[in-house]
């Protein structure tokens, strides 16, 4: 694995037990977290919890991902998970206040980027809740719906619908790639 | 292209805040609401309706709705 990786004017990395800090303050951030499930504001749960992820980002099931600016401030976070032979699961996504409006597009571009470029992950699956409006918007350019319940939004997403998901994203970036 | 029309598409993009008040002058990255999710929808509401592709320095230089309409109007007519 080649981490780190440096794209879009961002560095990703794995996310490190020293990390639990700056996601639980990510994650205990009612604005934030309000679309993610709950979690317990317990620092030494969150680095327990990390830990155990380590050991699922060994056996290639998992992968925890953590951007940060130049100056290696953090910034946010996401996860690919359920990975299989065929398929895969991304979410997690969370973002710091105060960033820079695109950094949340420039890490679901390199969400994109290392599911199906690096990684060479099959379909890509995930879920949206129904309530997060603007990214059930933004998914339903792309991704095709394939289910739904009370809660949430089912997607997937095959390689084509990357493709032009990647093309829009980038298109929208262009000025910032190097 | 019609600035009243735009002010009204552009306001749709934001769920949570009270947007009545709109107008072309509004500085719209100004309150709770702005994000990169909001910044994105906008940009696939001009893709859209306009048929333009805004980029995020375009996002990023603008201040007022009019700055963004005035960025769509010169590339839908250039």
């Amino acid at each position: 694995m080649q981490f780190p990786f440096h794209k879009y004017g961002l560095t990703f990395r794995l996310v490190e037990e020293s990390d639990a800090q700056f996601i639980l303050s990510l994650r205990t951030n009612k604005e934030r977290a309000r679309y993610l499930s709950a979690t317990d504001d317990d620092l030494q749960k969150q680095t327990e919890w990390i830990k155990a992820y380590k050991q699922r980002e060994n056996e290639r099931k998992e992968y925890y991902v953590l951007f940060e600016d130049d100056n290696q401030q953090p910034l946010g976070v996401f996860r690919l998970y359920d990975i299989t032979a065929e398929s895969f699961t991304s979410g997690s996504w969370l973002i710091k206040p105060g960033c820079d409006e695109f950094v949340g597009l420039k890490s679901d571009l390199f969400v994109g980027f290392l599911a199906k470029e690096v990684l060479k992950l099959g379909d890509w699956f995930f879920d949206v809740r129904k309530n997060n409006k603007k990214v059930l918007r933004y998914h339903k350019m792309f991704a095709k719906v394939i289910n739904e319940d009370e809660l949430n939004v089912y997607f997937a997403m095959d390689r084509a619908a990357y493709e032009k998901k990647s093309s829009f994203l980038t298109s929208i970036i262009q000025p910032d790639i190097y | 292209m019609n600035i009243e029309k735009f002010v009204r598409e552009f306001a749709d993009q934001y769920d949570d805040i009270s947007t009545e008040n709109f107008t072309a002058e509004t500085k719209f990255k100004e309150n709770d609401e702005w994000s990169s999710m909001t910044a994105l929808s906008v940009i696939a509401m001009v893709d859209e309706s306009y048929s333009v592709r805004l980029t995020g320095d375009d996002v990023r230089k603008s201040t007022t709705i009019q700055d963004i309409y005035d960025i769509v109007s010169l590339k839908v007519n250039g």
